[in-house]
């Protein structure tokens, strides 16, 4: 298990190989990447059959009290700063976690990146940059598995900024469009600024605790050692810094613009991977959250909340394709933050899990209309499965598993979280949260019905179905959303199901509580029939209802007005404030303070010099009067 | 004896009589003759204080001629120099007149 | 080895003095020859700083290579006294580094080759002096020779800036650098005669850096006289080191001068002034700068924050870079303020880091301009297309700017930011604050001026030299590798460090 190093360090050693010789490789350096991810999701299995084998007594390993989960810990030095072993000296290290968390997330970042990157061969197979695109994958998927890995916060913020790096170069892919450039910016600033209150979020907590460890920090909290001032406001800092990466709001506006890039780079980073750092975050650094009164928690659970009720209802209405997941993959990962925030820890990694096979199987999916369309817009689709079978049923499988279909994934992780949060919060959330999985079933289904069902327009007669390289992931991941729903039972044998598996302070083997779950399925199935009335067989009309809303579908379909508002701070205020330093730097600091005294200068200069008339007689003049006068003080001086 | 205060009021007049040549004449060569003739009243002057220095007409110690010597000696260099820098000047210009040469103006 | 030992802090400054007194010697107007002649004593130099890096012995720490020839004994005892230590011996290296660099992408200064590496060369011993010597006077005599070739660098081979409204001739860069740098060595000056006399008053009278440290631990300079005297060496070196709101000569100067000079200044002479705060002030005057630090730091942090800002509404590229090291800087001020062993010692890592990155970009940069003619970053675009290793170089040492990890930029960053957030907590966030601010300005410059489409008349562009590239690579591979693996460098600073009172 000590050897889990090696998951992310495959794909850090191939991604430079790809970049210097990729040229001389056979598929330009694709296949050293699949074969590094490939090799990292082999090893992921040989760390579950160790750590499963594990107890507390094997080396490195021992019982968390924070979490009680099996733990264990390894470490190699890094750098250090000040001197060793002096005061105030700090030593960084290279160490890595494993608890069921860490098996879980490696499970889901291997096999996702592993699908995603097979699938890419043949949707990028005649991009000019081929290789670049899969050097920087190897990049990413190494980061973001270092970044589950990582026992410390210092080790946890480098692999959080080299993910939002391998972000930013794969969102502005296709770097020639404006709108890529752009959209690639936005990302990596709007995250940056999130980054700011992980960093110091860090900082306070090795300032509370003197090391960068995550264990020690955990333990001064349960000791009491850190106190509830120092312990809230790092949660909340640590938070801000993951409602940046995952899209929480007001931090979201960057992931709908992230759509520029590579669809199978949206299934990867913006659906299953990256974006769920932040709720890898807290859940990781959950001792924090839920220590002396859980404040925190509550701040996560209502932003969260206001992220997946929001999101919900602008998916409802937008019409481009990428876009529409865009808003569900946010709303969803605010049902997580909701899920995190109510105590409902498994479920939360659940529906990670869930919603990550899901999401990408329904990116790819995409990306399969998108490679024989070329366009993105719903408007111009219609009847694909006429001429897409495959992509349909998969499309089909992974939307219905979102929608919250009972035995497919996403119901069982949807009905975890809604009993989370009818046992730990008020009613007002469980009603909104309720509303919210109503919304997503119906957007899901539009989405499903308008592309897929209903008449084939001509234009699109030659659409054709997926090639094998990405129809078979797309099939692997739908297995999994079908499937997946499977492994939250109590199996006969020792497997309690997921919850004994990773939990949070006790394990709980999986409950059903029947109202909350038969009210959920009448709801799915509700939205699922209402959309295939409206969308599908065009039976049911919605201009009435829209025009009589015009003024809240307006608000809507504008998302908020959020692009808007922050456009405006920066073009008023930001933009401003830049221009003012600048020109106060010129014209005042410079001009006026660093300038005038030479300027005085020199026209003291051009007063004084008159006196060099080139004139003989007047220096002699000078110098007769000069030494008469020296001779006269002189004289007084001595009289 | 003739009294010190005469040889210096006579070395007085000639280094005012220097001194006026030096700021109102326009001819280079004629301001050098009376840059000598400033040397020259110092001279009398310093020789003069030499001779009287315990009060009779005899010369007590040469202090004052030493210093005369030198003088002199400078004037010759300095004169043979300032009259080489007219020639110069005059070969450019074709003028020695000092009101029209003001190139070092600012 | 020992022999060498004796010599070879001295030879660090008599190679460069050698080629500069040579070269004057060489017949003008051989460009190529001149150029070879330059690679030559800069490889012998970086060699030797090379040497005396490695055999630094950083477990025993403190000063090393000790030698001291006496020059003027008496009343006066002025002695050319040698040393480094830990904080010295990567400033050296650093040098050699950007030295060589520059020298080796100078093939493009064809007018009055050799008079510019004559003062090239002058200025480099200077700068080796100014680190390993442990005498005051001649501290500021490699600082002045330091600085004062600069004047002539700029005034006769740098470039103006030419927007149409906003002028700035080459010369008055030239100028305005020399006279605000010399107005800072009048302060360090009095600053130097003050020590002086105040130590003959009180004890010993000597130039000599280790008497007088020896003479600030027994305490006896006082408390009233080390507050006066501090703020002179923390403005005089300030003005060199880039400090707010002395910094205006920074950008003028970085823009003005050519090439391999800009590389220099702003890999390593911005560093002379962080390196004499530290020497000068910190070792001697001890409880002056515990008194002054409050001040100093507020002032890195406005350095930090308004650099950034300001490098955002640049158009001309090579502004954007110099407000940058006027922001870098800033880091450096603020970690040496924190008087914390791992703020300075991150301070220390980032005058390093920053001085390869930014004579990298500078590098760049000299490329670029040498190839379009112009730095307005509204005009050049999509060079990423036509220049392609040049832009990838480009983008590496932008990341590094913004402090990715991985980098050498975060290693230091992040120390100095540990540094305060121990001992000043809304600075310290502030400036977590700039390194975000630093994120738009590089984006910026990199989408506009790397990204994108090309303009049709940038369609015969070619990319950088086979030199300008290995030297590049060999930039970043530097940057990489502190980076990753920080601990060579690292343990010779922690070491230096360690020495400094007060930390």
């Amino acid at each position: 298990m000590e050897w889990a190093w090696l998951i992310p360090v495959f794909s850090f050693a191939a991604a430079p190989a790809v970049v210097i010789f990729g040229k001389y490789l056979p598929g330009k350096g694709s296949w050293l990447s699949i074969l590094a991810i490939g090799g990292g999701f082999v090893v992921f299995w040989l760390v579950l059959d160790s750590w499963l084998d594990a107890h507390t007594g094997t080396i490195g390993c021992f019982t968390s009290e924070n979490t009680s989960l099996l733990t264990c810990d390894y470490e190699r030095s890094w750098f250090n700063a000040g001197i060793v072993g002096a005061v105030g000296s700090v030593s960084l290290n290279w160490g890595i976690l494993i608890d069921p968390l860490t098996i879980a997330m490696l499970g889901l970042v291997t096999f996702v990146a592993l699908m995603v990157q097979v699938y890419s061969l043949s949707y990028m197979k005649d991009d000019p940059r081929f290789g670049w695109y899969f050097a920087v994958h190897s990049l990413f998927a190494a980061a973001m598995l270092t970044l589950v890995l990582a026992d410390n916060f210092l080790l946890l913020y480098v692999a959080w900024e080299l993910v939002g790096i391998c972000s930013y170069l794969l969102i502005g892919f296709w770097h020639e469009r404006q709108a890529a450039r752009e959209a690639a910016k936005k990302a990596f600033i709007v995250t940056r600024i999130g980054d700011v209150g992980l960093l110091v979020g860090i900082l306070l907590i090795w300032r509370d605790v003197g090391s960068f460890s995550m264990l020690d920090a955990f333990e001064a909290v349960r000791t009491g050692a850190m106190s509830e001032g120092v312990a809230t406001a790092s949660a909340i800092l640590l938070f801000l810094g993951a409602m940046g990466k995952s899209a929480q709001v007001p931090f979201h506006v960057w992931l709908p613009d992230a759509m520029e890039g590579p669809t199978p780079v949206s299934a990867l980073i913006h659906a299953a991977t990256m974006v769920v750092a932040g709720v890898y975050l807290v859940a990781r650094t959950f001792p924090l959250f839920e220590a002396y009164d859980a404040d925190p928690l509550l701040l996560v659970s209502i932003v969260g909340l206001v992220t997946a009720l929001g999101a919900s209802t602008i998916a409802l209405v937008a019409t481009d394709l990428k876009r529409i997941l865009a808003y569900s993959t946010i709303s969803h990962l605010g049902l997580m933050m909701l899920s995190l925030g109510a105590f409902g820890y498994t479920a939360a990694i659940f529906h990670m899990m869930a919603h990550g096979f899901s999401k990408a199987l329904l990116f790819l999916g995409a990306g399969s209309v998108l490679h024989s369309t070329e366009f993105q817009e719903t408007g111009e689709m219609g009847g694909l499965r006429k001429v897409m079978p495959v992509t349909a049923i998969v499309f089909s499988i992974g939307a219905l598993s979102l929608g919250g279909i009972p035995i497919l994934a996403g119901f069982w992780s949807k009905d975890e979280i809604l009993v989370a949060v009818n046992d730990h919060r008020n009613v007002t959330f469980i009603a909104l949260t309720l509303f919210t999985a109503f919304l997503s079933a119906l957007y899901m289904g539009r989405a499903m019905f308008l592309v897929f069902f209903g008449p084939l327009k001509d234009q699109n007669n030659h659409v054709h179905d997926a090639p094998i390289a990405m129809a078979l992931p797309m099939a692997l991941l739908g297995v999994l959303a079908l499937g997946f729903g499977l492994i939250s039972f109590n199996w006969p044998g020792s497997f309690g199901g997921f919850g004994t598996f990773v939990f949070f302070g006790h394990g709980e083997p999986f409950h059903f509580e029947v109202w909350l779950g038969a009210l959920s399925i009448i709801m799915a199935v509700a939205a699922f029939v209402a959309a295939y009335k409206i969308y599908a067989l065009r039976s049911v009309s919605l201009q009435g209802l829209r025009s009589r809303n015009s003024g809240l579908l307006k608000i809507v379909e504008n998302k908020y007005y959020f692009d808007e508002v922050y456009q405006w701070t920066i073009d008023r205020v930001v933009l401003v404030f830049s221009r003012f330093i600048a020109y106060f730097d010129r014209a005042i600091v410079n001009d006026i303070i660093v300038n005038g005294p030479a300027d005085v200068t020199r026209k003291f200069g051009i007063m004084i010099r008159v006196h060099v008339t080139g004139h003989v007689y007047s220096y002699a003049m000078a110098m007769a009067l000069g030494s008469v006068g020296l001779g006269i003080f002189v004289w007084l001086r001595v009289a | 004896m003739v009294d010190l205060v005469y040889f210096q009021l006579l070395s007085a007049a000639l280094f005012a009589i220097g001194i006026y040549g030096v700021m109102a004449r326009r001819s280079a060569v004629l301001i050098v003759m009376s840059i000598e003739l400033m040397l020259n009243a110092v001279n009398i002057n310093l020789i003069a204080a030499a001779s009287h220095m315990d009060g009779t007409g005899k010369f007590a110690n040469f202090d004052g001629e030493l210093i005369a010597i030198f003088i002199i000696t400078v004037a010759a260099a300095e004169v043979g120099l300032a009259l080489a820098i007219i020639l110069r000047i005059f070969r450019n210009r074709s003028t020695v007149n000092v009101d029209e040469i003001n190139l070092m103006k600012w | 080895m020992n022999e060498f030992d004796d010599v070879a802090l001295l030879l660090l400054i008599v190679v460069p003095l050698f080629g500069s007194l040579s070269m004057m010697l060489m017949p003008g107007g051989q460009s190529k020859e001149s150029w070879y002649f330059a690679i030559f004593i800069s490889a012998l130099s970086l060699a030797l700083a090379l040497v005396v890096f490695a055999d630094y012995d950083y477990d025993e720490g403190g000063f090393q290579y000790l030698t001291s020839y006496e020059w003027l004994p008496g009343p006066l005892d002025i002695s050319l006294s040698l040393g480094i230590d830990g904080i010295s011996a990567p400033m050296v290296l650093l040098n050699g580094i950007v030295l060589f660099g520059g020298v080796l992408v100078s093939q493009t200064v064809k007018h009055r080759t050799r008079d510019f590496f004559v003062l090239l060369f002058a200025l480099s011993a200077g700068v080796y002096g100014v680190f390993v010597v442990r005498d005051l006077f001649f501290l500021f005599f490699f600082y002045e020779l330091a600085v004062l070739p600069m004047y002539l660098l700029i005034g006769i081979w740098g470039s103006s800036t030419d927007f149409g409204t906003f002028l700035r001739t080459k010369e008055y860069g030239a100028m305005k650098l020399l006279i605000f740098l010399v107005a800072g060595s009048i302060l360090v000056w009095i600053g130097i005669l003050a020590l002086y006399v105040e130590a003959s008053d009180n004890g010993v009278a000597t130039f000599s850096l280790q008497g007088l440290a020896q003479m600030a631990e027994n305490g006896q300079f006082d408390n009233d006289f080390q507050t006066l005297v501090f703020p002179l060496f923390m403005v005089g070196f300030g003005v060199l080191a880039g400090l707010w709101p002395f910094h205006t000569w920074s950008p003028d100067g970085h823009v003005a001068a050519p090439t391999a000079v800009s590389m220099l200044h702003a890999g390593v002479l911005m560093k002379l002034g962080a390196y004499g705060i530290i020497r000068v002030g910190m070792f001697l005057l001890p409880e002056g700068a515990d008194n002054w630090m409050p001040v100093l730091i507020t002032l890195g942090t406005v350095n930090v924050v308004y650099g950034a800002v300001s490098a955002m509404s640049q158009n001309d590229l090579k502004y954007i870079i110099g407000y940058s090291s006027v922001s870098h800087m800033g880091y450096v001020l603020m970690g040496i303020a924190t008087l914390d062993n791992i703020g300075v010692g991150g301070a220390v890592l980032q005058m390093f880091s920053h001085g390869i990155m930014t004579a990298l970009m500078f590098l760049l940069v000299g490329a670029i301009y040498e190839r379009t003619h112009t730095r307005d970053i509204s005009v050049l675009n999509g060079l990423a297309k036509r220049m392609p290793k040049n832009s990838f170089f480009f983008a590496i040492a932008g990341l590094a700017s913004l402090g990715l990890p991985g980098l050498s930029g975060f290693i230091a960053e992040f120390m100095v930011f540990t540094g305060a957030f121990r001992t000043y907590l809304p600075l310290a966030i502030l400036a977590v604050i700039g390194a975000a601010l630093t994120a738009i300005y590089i984006l910026r410059l990199l989408a506009r001026t790397f990204m994108g489409e090309p303009d049709e008349r940038w369609n015969d562009l070619t990319d950088s030299s086979p030199v300008e590239m290995s030297v590049g690579a060999a930039f970043v591979a530097i940057i990489l590798f502190v980076g990753i693996w920080p601990d060579p460098l690292l343990r010779v600073i922690n070491v230096g460090v360690q020495s400094v009172p007060g930390v």
